[in-house]
Order: C-alpha cells, then sequence, then structure tokens
C-alpha cells in the first residue's frame, strides 16, 4: 500500500495507541508514536508530520490542548492540522468556550474533535477530508 | 483612600448642632417672606378704606394717608428685592435674617403711627390695628424683640396724644358728618383709653409670645425627634445590609468590604477594621479595613500579648474604647496618631460564644464613643460575626462542590478509558486488521461489542445525571440561540438518519424568541429526545424536529413515526433506567436513562415535558420552556408556579397527554 502521509499519534493509552496505529498503517499511513507532550515535541523536532491525533487527558488533564495552543503560537508548527481525541468529551463541553464550538471556531487549536471510541471509518473519513483541505 | 477621608472628616463635624438652628432660620425667612406677601393688600385696603369713609361723611386730609399708602408699597418692595438674596441655607446669615424681621416690624410700626396722626390722633379708630402688629412681632421676633415693640407702641400712642395736646405738633381732628371725633378736648377720656389701650397690647404681646415660645419649642422637638429618626433609620438600613450579606452566600471577601464600608458610613467615623484572631490565639490579621491608610492595616499582624486593648477583648470583655494619646495600649499606636485617629472602639466578634475577632472604629475626635453607640455596634458586630462566619461556610462548600466536580470528572474519564481502549481493539480484530474471522467469532465479536458500548453509555448517562443533580449552580444563565442547537443537531443525526433510511427535518421559525439557559444542557435534551426517536423508527418513517412560538415560551416537538409506547408504560417513562417492553425489543441494551435526563433539564429551566404515543403509530414529545425564567439553584417553586402560569394562560395542550 502506497503512503498517504504521516501521522504523529500522541495518546497515553497503548491500547488506543497500537489499535489505532494498526488501522492507520493498514490505510496506507506512516505512524509515529508519542505517549505524552514531551515525546511529541521531541517527535516534531525530528519530522514534520501531514497531520497529529492527539489525545486531551494524559499526564494531566489538559495536556492535549496545552500542547495545541503551544504548536499553534509556535510559526514552525502552527500549520500541522490537529485532530483531537478524548474519552470524556463533557469535561470539554462544559470549560470550553460552547459545546461544539471550537470545531470551527477561531480560538480552538484543533481541527476535529472525537470522542473515544472512535468509529474506524468515521476516523478515516476525517483524516482523509483533512488531508484533502490542507 | 484620600477622597474617602476627606468626606468621613466632614461629617465628623458636630452637624446636628447646625441643624436646629436652620430649620428655626427658615422659618423666620419663610414667615418674613409670608408678610411680605400679606402686606401688598394694605395700600388698597387703606386706597379703599378712605374712599369709604369719605363716602360715609368723615372729613379727614386724604393726601397724607395716600403718601403713607405709597410708602408701604415702596418699602415692601424694597423688603421683596431683599428677600430674594436669602439662599436656600440660611444657617450663613443668620444675624441678616433678624435685621430683616426687625425693619420690617420697625416700618410697619412707622406707617401706623404716621396713619393715625392723619386720622385723629388718640381718636383715630386705626389704633386697633396696632393688635395685628403686635401679633405679627409677636411671631417673628424673640419675646424680648416683641415686648420692646410692645412697649414702643404704648409709649407712642401717650406721646402722640400728648404732643398733639402740647401743640408740639399739629392736631388732625377726625370729622364725621360734620361733628368732631376729638379726645384732646377730653384728657382724661384719652387717658383712661391709653390704658386700656396699653393694657390689651401688653396683654396681646404676652400671650402671643407664649404660645410662640411653645410652638418654638414643638419645632425643636420635632427637629430633634427627626434627627434621631434618620439615625436610627440609617443604622437599621445597615443592619439591613449585614443581614442581606449574611443572606447572600456573598464571598467572604465581599462580605468584609460591604460590611467595614456600611458600618463606617453609618457610624460617621473614619475607620473600621476587622481582625481575624489566628487558630491559636495569639494574632489578629486584619481581614478588611476601610477608611484607614495602608500603613496601619498592611501586612500587619497585631500580636495579642503586646496590645493590651486587643487582649482585653479577647479575654472576654464586651467593649473596649480607647484614647490614642494613650500609646502604650496599643501596639501600632504610633500609626494611630500619624493618622490623626484620637478615639477607638472594640467590639468582639463571636461565633456561638468563642472570640473570633475583633471589630474597630477609628474616629478623628477623641472621647467620640457614647454608650448608644457601643450598643449599636454591639449588635452590628453580632451580625456582621454571623456573615462571616456564613461567608466562610458557603466558601469551603462551594470548594467541596468544585472538588466533587473533578473527582466525577477523574472518575468518569477513568471508568470510560478502558472501556474506549477495549472497544478501539474490538475493531481491530472485527475489522479484520489482524486476520480473517470465522463467522461465529464475528458474532461472538459483534456481542461483546454491543456489550461494552451500552456499558460505555451506561457510565456517560449516569455521569451526566450525576452532575446535572448535584451541580445546579453549574446551569449557565445565557441567551440560548435554538437556530445554533437545531444546526447542530441535524450535523449530529443527517448521517445516521439516511444510513438507517429515515426522514430527518427540523423545522425553525425565523423569528423564535430568546430564552435564557443553558445551551449545552438543551442540546444535550434534543439529542436524547431525537437519538431515541431515530433508534424506534423504522427505515421509510420519519422524524421530525419543530420549533415553535408560543404565549411567552419556546415550544418543541420531537416526532416520530416510529414504534410507540405502550399507555402501560407512559407513566414510569422518565423513571431511571426504566424501558417501555417494545423498546427491549428493538434494542435490548439501552440504559434507561436518556428520559430521566431530558426531564431534568427540561425542569431546570422551569419548563415541561408532554408525551403523546400511540403503539405502532407513533410518539411526539412536546417540551415548553418560558421565555421568562431565572435559572437559579434549586428553585423548585419556581418550576412549579411558571407551570402554573403556562396553564392559565390557556398554553395549548394536546390530548390526549400526560405530563409529568
Amino acid at each position: 500500500m502506497s503512503e498517504k502521509g504521516e501521522i504523529l499519534l500522541v495518546d497515553d493509552d497503548p491500547d488506543i495507541q497500537d489499535s489505532l496505529r494498526i488501522i492507520l498503517e493498514s490505510n496506507g499511513y506512516k505512524i509515529r508514536t508519542a505517549s505524552n507532550g514531551r515525546q511529541a515535541k521531541a517527535a516534531l523536532e525530528e519530522t514534520i508530520p501531514d497531520l497529529m491525533i492527539l489525545d486531551i487527558m494524559m499526564t494531566t488533564d489538559t495536556e492535549g490542548f496545552d500542547l495545541a495552543y503551544e504548536l499553534r503560537d509556535n510559526p514552525e508548527f502552527k500549520n500541522i492540522p490537529i485532530l483531537m481525541l478524548t474519552s470524556f468529551l463533557d469535561k470539554v463541553r462544559h470549560e470550553g468556550p460552547g459545546p461544539f464550538e471550537f470545531i470551527l471556531g477561531e480560538q480552538w487549536p484543533a481541527h476535529w474533535l472525537f470522542e473515544k471510541p472512535v468509529d474506524p471509518k468515521k476516523l478515516l473519513a476525517k483524516i482523509e477530508s483533512i488531508l484533502k483541505e490542507t | 483612600m484620600n477622597p474617602q477621608r476627606t468626606e468621613t472628616v466632614q461629617r465628623d463635624l458636630p452637624g446636628e448642632l447646625h441643624e436646629r438652628k436652620r430649620i428655626i432660620l427658615r422659618e423666620l425667612k419663610e414667615r418674613s417672606l409670608w408678610f411680605i406677601r400679606l402686606r401688598w393688600l394694605v395700600p388698597p385696603s387703606i386706597l379703599a378704606g378712605t374712599a369709604g369713609a369719605r363716602l360715609l361723611g368723615a372729613e379727614f386730609a386724604a393726601v397724607p394717608i395716600l403718601l403713607v399708602a405709597a410708602f408701604i408699597l415702596v418699602y415692601n418692595i424694597l423688603f421683596l428685592l431683599w428677600g430674594r438674596r436669602f439662599g436656600a441655607d440660611p444657617s450663613q446669615e443668620a444675624a441678616s435674617l433678624r435685621r430683616f424681621a426687625r425693619w420690617q416690624v420697625g416700618l410697619d410700626y412707622s406707617a401706623m403711627f404716621l396713619l393715625i396722626h392723619f386720622t385723629g390722633g388718640a381718636a383715630s379708630p386705626l389704633t386697633f390695628f396696632f393688635i395685628f402688629h403686635i401679633i405679627f412681632a409677636s411671631i417673628l421676633l424673640p419675646p424680648r424683640s416683641a415686648y420692646s415693640f410692645s412697649i414702643l407702641v404704648v409709649v407712642g400712642m401717650a406721646l402722640l396724644p400728648a404732643a398733639e395736646y402740647l401743640g408740639w405738633i399739629p392736631h388732625r381732628a377726625l370729622l364725621f358728618q360734620g361733628r368732631s371725633i376729638d379726645l384732646v378736648q377730653q384728657p382724661f377720656h384719652m387717658m383712661v383709653a391709653w390704658g386700656f389701650f396699653a393694657a390689651t397690647v401688653s396683654i396681646t404681646a404676652f400671650a402671643t409670645s407664649s404660645i410662640m415660645r411653645v410652638l418654638r419649642r414643638r419645632i425643636e422637638d420635632l427637629t430633634e425627634l427627626s434627627e434621631t429618626v434618620t439615625e436610627l433609620n440609617e443604622k437599621l438600613n445597615t443592619l439591613y445590609n449585614v443581614i442581606q450579606a449574611i443572606g447572600s452566600n456573598q464571598k467572604f471577601e465581599q462580605v468584609l468590604q460591604a460590611v467595614t464600608r456600611e458600618l463606617a458610613s453609618v457610624m460617621e467615623v473614619q475607620g473600621i477594621s476587622i481582625k481575624l484572631l489566628s487558630e491559636d490565639g495569639k494574632f489578629l490579621r486584619y481581614a478588611a479595613a476601610h477608611g484607614l491608610p495602608e500603613s496601619i492595616f498592611r501586612n500587619r499582624v497585631v500580636e495579642v500579648a503586646k496590645s493590651p486593648l486587643n487582649r482585653r477583648i479577647i479575654e472576654g470583655e464586651p467593649f473596649i474604647t480607647g484614647q490614642v494619646t494613650q500609646r502604650e495600649m496599643f501596639q501600632f499606636g504610633e500609626d494611630l496618631a500619624a493618622a490623626h485617629l484620637q478615639s477607638v472602639l472594640f467590639v468582639p466578634l463571636t461565633v456561638e460564644e468563642r472570640v473570633t475577632g475583633i471589630l474597630g472604629a477609628y474616629c478623628l475626635r477623641p472621647d467620640r464613643f457614647g454608650s448608644e453607640e457601643v450598643e449599636f455596634f454591639r449588635l452590628a458586630a453580632g451580625l456582621v460575626a454571623i456573615a462571616l462566619e456564613n461567608a466562610r461556610a458557603y466558601e469551603a462548600v462551594e470548594s467541596l462542590v468544585k472538588e466533587r466536580a473533578w473527582f466525577t470528572m477523574r472518575v468518569a474519564h477513568n471508568l470510560r478509558a478502558p472501556l474506549a481502549a477495549m472497544l478501539s481493539m474490538l475493531e481491530v480484530v472485527r475489522g479484520g486488521y489482524l486476520g480473517e474471522l470465522n463467522d461465529q467469532q464475528k458474532e461472538y465479536m459483534r456481542r461483546m461489542h454491543r456489550r461494552v458500548n451500552t456499558l460505555l453509555a451506561t457510565v456517560s448517562e449516569l455521569m451526566t445525571l450525576a452532575s446535572s443533580r448535584s451541580e445546579k449552580i453549574r446551569v449557565a444563565d445565557e441567551a440560548v440561540d435554538f437556530s445554533k442547537i437545531a444546526t447542530r443537531i441535524d450535523r449530529t443525526f443527517k448521517d445516521e438518519a439516511v444510513e438507517r433510511g429515515l426522514d430527518f427535518k427540523i423545522t425553525l421559525p425565523e423569528d423564535l424568541p430568546i430564552i435564557r439557559g443553558d445551551s449545552g444542557m438543551l442540546e444535550q435534551m434534543l439529542e436524547n429526545l431525537v437519538s431515541n426517536g431515530i433508534k424506534y423508527t423504522l427505515s421509510g418513517g420519519k422524524v421530525c424536529v419543530t420549533f415553535s412560538k408560543g404565549a411567552a415560551n419556546v415550544r418543541i416537538e420531537v416526532g416520530d413515526t416510529g414504534i410507540g409506547i405502550p399507555s402501560a408504560d407512559l407513566p414510569n417513562l422518565f423513571k431511571e433506567f426504566y424501558r417501555a417492553e417494545n423498546a427491549k425489543a428493538v434494542e435490548a441494551h439501552g440504559t434507561g436513562l436518556g428520559l430521566p435526563i431530558v426531564k431534568e433539564i427540561v425542569e431546570k429551566h422551569g419548563g415541561r415535558i408532554m408525551v403523546e404515543s400511540e403503539e405502532g403509530l407513533g410518539t411526539i414529545f412536546v417540551v415548553v420552556l418560558p421565555v421568562e425564567h431565572r435559572i437559579s439553584a434549586g428553585d423548585d417553586s419556581a418550576t412549579e408556579s411558571s407551570l402554573k402560569n403556562d396553564t392559565k394562560a390557556g398554553d395549548v395542550n394536546i390530548h390526549p397527554t400526560k405530563e409529568w
């Protein structure tokens, strides 16, 4: 299968990491993984991926957000599209600017947000459409 | 801080001293002006009297009398102009006002003497008019001045006929129908008349002055009373504000600020401080200070052992007043003196017999605090202590609530995360990424997937229910834009509806009123209703969401052409974990939490939900949300009343319906 692009998968849950890696690799993406913000930044220093899949709650409750905001403010990384994952959407709803508003809103650093578990078909379709856009 | 200080300094002056004087002077001014208005009637009356007397056959020289009338007119105009120069606050011009009154009385007397002289001297009938003047003078002037004027009248009325009798001034006899009324010819008669006149004048002056003295005292009493009432009113107001602070769930800091500001203003003192006692009882920390220079309280801790006044309060004295001149009594006496503070009043803040702090008042004048003030301050301190304790408790509860919310969130995450990972891995196996499965393996995988999914949904809904039950405070109170919600609902369910072969439609009028509430919650409510509709409607059916405008409410109908709800199940529909029999047949593993959440959310918005359903034909849920509803924590009564109001307004009620 030809490579469609490189994805940096950041999640502290090894089971999620493994299962998403298998699904995405089988669908032709090159995958690198990181388990926290620090590892993710180290990986970004090596090569810039075509897309990032980023978990929100890792070592801290908002590690994914913190990283996303940091990247957005960095001219080197601000163009990397981010697809966020969370296993607790309710938290995002209550503390974000408004339910789902961030999906299109300017102040949100991500392109999309999925609640875990994510349907592989929907995930693949979304990745494809984001990559097509950018 | 500076502007506040100057303001308080001004109020520190004994304003009440001025007040009484001002009211009495205002009275004097008003009466003087009233006399000016009354005097306008005099010249026309003289004119009319002269003409009338002439017609009746009295003979006298009219010209001098008319000149006197003109004289009165002229000086009244002058008085009018003079009177206008007095400002609204007569206390600044007391001497000038008295002079104003004295001139009026003096000139009126002169005019009277002239009139009497020209109308027959001792025989003049106008003599009796002096009585009015005596009354007026007694009303206008203090008793001594009134008596002086009376003596002046009596003496004048003795001198005038005497001078005429002795021929010092010409006598102008009054002729009536040719006959002369001339007392100058009969000195004895004249003296008797004068004697009685003198007696009448004296009695009038005495009587009027006595009445006026009583009246003046009454006015003073009234003034004093009104001052007391105003003062009491202000104090009551302050106590009321403190009580309000107790009941208002204000933050600790806010209570401190409000209370010190309020007390400083009502007690008319420079500053108020609240010091709180440390746990070990050794230190007092300034928690709030109003009107005091920062150097006194900023980063300052009072050591109880070093401050005799504070120590005595903590040891149980009900109050302490102190003079700053006794430096040894204060730990920071120098700073107090530098701020020109002269006297202090300390009372304990007591909760359940335990001193928790000290309420202090600071004044620029020495010996400021009398027993009434102490009494009031102690009363206030009792309330302040309760308010502070209450605010502290409220803050503690609030932080507990926050902690619990965080805990709930963490638990939810920890429960969901493994399930999500499990489902993710199942997807890998089911998707054949690890090699093809046989049919039996596939079937078992499918069942496993479904059970895990159900568990995940149950966890989510339990968490939502728990958080909406407990965190009443977190219901947002914002303008809800239903068009946005409708767009999102459409986006969420469009694909699923197409997949299931359903016609899904949302209708929304453009002029829908904005209601206040929590958009997120309302969206979730609709999500639950629509997802039910889609779940329980077979392919080829229809699911519609219709928004419409009612009388002071927004009406949302979620209708489907699904399997319907058996009437036996209707009463239990909103109970947790309850599922209708036929629903179990469609989906074996629903959670039974969707509708209880819907009901919870509707009630939080003061609305109501109704359901109409017929088995096999479909179901319509109708949600009515009032426009005028304020979100308030645990506000059950508001829900009640808005329900009643709705019914009274003759709101549309579909039949047959059941309401919960």
